[in-house]
């Protein structure tokens, strides 16, 4: 006899519903039908249906029957516990891929406010199991795409759906697909850009760990609208964990036939190669990525023309990020039009960011367009710890910018971040408290951006070189009258003239820290002083009246610059002092003053 | 002529797929999902799961299906462990060390006690 798993929602509102009457009454009926050793329940927290409440799920199969009541109950144990027959009559259609989410981890504050379509299965299932990705839905979306849907369908669908490409540029994916299906073949390229070189971004690693045949199946599916037997991800070595499991993926996909010659017994076929890339955060931009495939040195080239028309090896080439390709089996599974209700006028869908930096829920978040930064920082993330205050929260890393508070309100979509003065950018999300530097972050940044530079030319190469040797004065204390004007205007004339999106975008967290924290900069050029207390050149360090001359300070002075007899008050010879901090460190009775 | 569509072959494919799950212990009393991605393993899940699959392999624990997962995002909480119980709401705990492991088998998975303040 068939065993049987029931799950039971026991979220607030189907709680309400009398969930935990129908529960007791299953217990009852299963227990009565002498059938308990073969029928388990389990409870699970909110599934995000309440409208439909009370839920019950019976598994294998997966049932979900929705408005149950207590009269369902024998019917249910009957029918479809006793003869096996699910019961239309109360069974949902709607299975959004994203419920998934719900059903396991409930409605905690955490994952409230978030809707998970990419990383729908990120916790979830064993990332090293193809069955767990095949009982939930898994390469459905390929085999509705190979029964009853053209090439032409399938790009129409992703035009309509509203996707936009998620590795920083926003470009309509539908569009990309439709220019690159109209270019001749018969040889074109799919192409995975899983290089994410932004520091602090971790979403593409996290999504192929999670669930890497998510990001396979999104490919076959390009590779059948476009008309490509041929998919490479290009992914750097530093990421041996995600490798490892894709491999395994790519292995198991073929044995199942879903990658390989005549895919699940349909006329096409497609199989998918990986590539280590070292590394380099240039390695993302897209013709520096195909460069570094054909075995170049990865370095940008200018578009026109773009990969769509002349790619790898000069063949049409359809190139989209990691989470862009996760969007697509749910876009095919529940909809174009169900997709497009999600988010903003210009923005559809969802959003991954990688919360870092000053908040309590550091980790990764998947939110829907328009949702609030506020929203994000302070509900998802659980605002600033240690009773901090927040300061600006930084999006799009090294190409992106700084939005102080009055930005709060912005919506995450395309547009309103540009607007604003950051940009999307592929997921990074910093969030800065009272306690950073604004200049030493934007150092921090271009010291970055300086050094991936691929030097292939003048004003990226040159320029930012410069840049940051004005930065790095300005936060040792030797400044110069006319500096932040002269940053202006070489950061504006890098963005205008820079071959590539790394220069063009370089600058941007030099402005946008100029534009909204100005006068943190003119304190470090005229009063040489650094209101956070993390230049260290800058701080001046004293020691007060509250010594007790324990020497801790004197021992770990590297410069022999503090002096004092035990037990008598020390003094520090600000001649000999290198601001290194070492003593306020050191101090256990509060007696040195740092400023 | 080959009469299945790609649509039907992947509802069977499916339908096996649970088949095998539920035959590797799925329906098993008690399920534990150990966090294993590249941040649950750098915050020292590998550990963790070891002290698991040695209680199993030992015999100390039965009727316990053990599984791994990827991050579900709870980055400053990891390694992350998860009991799912048959009739119960998931218990989900943070920080989990291999004493802490230790401690999950001997008191949940064995006595039926959540440790209330490593839950998350
Ligand atoms: C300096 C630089 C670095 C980039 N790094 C990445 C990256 O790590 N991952 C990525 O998907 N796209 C990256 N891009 C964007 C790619 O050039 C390209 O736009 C993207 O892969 C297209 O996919 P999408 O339309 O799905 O976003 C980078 C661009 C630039 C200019
Ligand atoms: S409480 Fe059951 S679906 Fe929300």
């Amino acid at each position: 006899m068939e065993k049987y798993v029931i799950t039971l929602c026991d979220g607030t509102t189907c709680i309400q519903k009398k969930s935990r009457e129908i529960r007791t009454a299953l217990e009852a009926e299963i227990q009565k039908a002498g059938i308990a050793d073969r029928v388990a329940i389990h409870l699970s927290g909110c599934l995000g249906m309440c409208a439909k409440g009370p839920i019950v799920i019976v598994n294998p199969g997966y049932s979900m029957y929705g408005n149950v009541t207590i009269n369902d109950v024998p019917e249910i144990v009957q029918e479809h516990l006793i003869k096996g027959r699910p019961i239309a009559r109360l069974t949902i259609d709607e299975d959004h891929l994203y419920n998934r989410f719900f059903r396991v981890f409930g409605d905690a504050d955490f994952f409230g406010k978030q809707m998970r379509i990419t990383l729908r299965n990120c916790g979830i299932i064993d990332p090293e199991n193809i069955d767990d990705y095949l009982a939930l839905r898994g390469y459905e979306a390929l085999a509705k795409v190979l029964t009853d849907m053209t090439p032409q369908k399938v790009v129409e669908t992703v035009k309509k759906s509203g996707l936009r490409g998620r590795g920083g540029a926003g470009f309509p994916t539908g569009v990309k697909w439709e220019l690159t299906a109209k270019e001749p073949g018969p040889e074109k390229y799919v192409i995975c850009n899983a290089d994410e070189g932004d520091p602090g971004a971790f979403m593409d690693r996290s999504a192929i760990e999670g669930d890497p045949h998510t990001v396979i199946e999104g490919m076959i599916i390009g590779g059948f609208a476009i008309g490509s037997n041929k998919g490479i991800i290009y992914i750097r070595a530093e990421y041996p964990l995600a490798i490892k499991r894709l491999e395994k993926a790519l292995a198991d996909a073929r044995k199942n036939g879903m990658l390989g010659d005549k895919i699940l017994g349909s006329d096409f076929s497609f199989d998918i190669e990986i590539r280590l890339g070292a590394g380099a955060f240039v390695c993302g931009e897209e013709t520096a990525l195909i460069h570094s495939i054909e075995g170049a040195r990865g370095m940008p080239r200018p578009r026109p023309p773009f990969p769509a028309q002349s790619g790898l090896f000069n063949k049409p080439t359809l190139i989209n990020n990691v989470e862009t390709w996760a969007n697509i089996p749910v876009i095919i599974l529940d909809g174009a039009d169900w997709f497009s209700s999600i988010g903003t006028a210009t923005s559809k869908g969802t959003k991954v960011f990688a919360l870092a930096g000053k908040i309590k829920n550091t980790g990764l978040v998947e939110v829907p367009m328009g949702t609030t930064l506020r929203e994000i920082v302070f509900n998802v993330g659980g605002g600033i710890p240690n009773g901090k205050k927040f300061k600006a929260v930084q999006t799009g890393g090294p190409s992106g910018g700084c939005l102080p508070e009055k930005y709060l309100e912005t919506q995450i979509d395309y547009e309103s971040l540009a607007a604003a003065g950051s940009i999307m950018g592929s997921g990074g999300m910093i969030v800065i408290d009272e306690d950073s530097c604004m200049v030493n972050m934007a150092r921090f940044f271009l010291e970055f951006t300086q050094d991936e530079s691929c030097g292939r030319c003048t004003p990226c190469r040159e320029g930012t070189k410069r840049m940051l040797e004005i930065l790095t004065r300005i936060s040792e204390g030797q400044g110069q009258p006319g500096d932040i004007e002269k940053l202006e205007r070489l950061g504006n004339m890098i963005k205008k003239s820079s071959l590539c999106g790394l220069g063009q975008s370089a600058p941007n967290p030099v402005l946008s820290t100029i534009k909204n924290f100005r006068e943190e900069y003119e304190e470090h050029i005229h009063q040489h002083k650094c209101r956070a207390g993390v230049c260290t050149s800058l701080l001046t360090f004293e020691i007060l009246d509250s010594c007790v001359g324990c020497g801790a300070c004197k021992k770990v002075c590297p410069s022999e610059a503090i002096s004092g007899k035990r037990k008598e008050k020390h003094a520090i010879d600000p001649q000999k002092c290198i601001h290194c901090g070492q003593c306020f460190m050191a101090c256990k009775f509060g007696a040195i003053r740092k400023g | 002529m080959n009469m299945v569509t790609p649509l039907e072959l992947i509802r069977k494919k499916r339908a096996q797929a649970v088949g095998r799950i539920i035959s590797s212990g799925y329906l098993s009393t008690k399920r534990v999902y150990v966090g294993m991605a590249t941040c649950e393993i750098a915050a020292g899940s590998k550990d963790v799961m070891e002290v698991f699959r040695e209680a199993i392999a030992g015999g100390t624990l039965r009727d316990v299906y053990l599984s791994q997962k990827g991050c579900a995002g709870r980055c400053n909480l990891e390694p992350t462990v998860e009991v799912i119980e048959e009739g119960k709401i998931p218990v989900k705990y943070g920080r989990v060390t291999r004493e802490r492991a230790r401690e999950i088998i001997d008191r949940h998975l064995k006595k039926g006690e959540i440790i209330q303040e490593w839950v998350i």
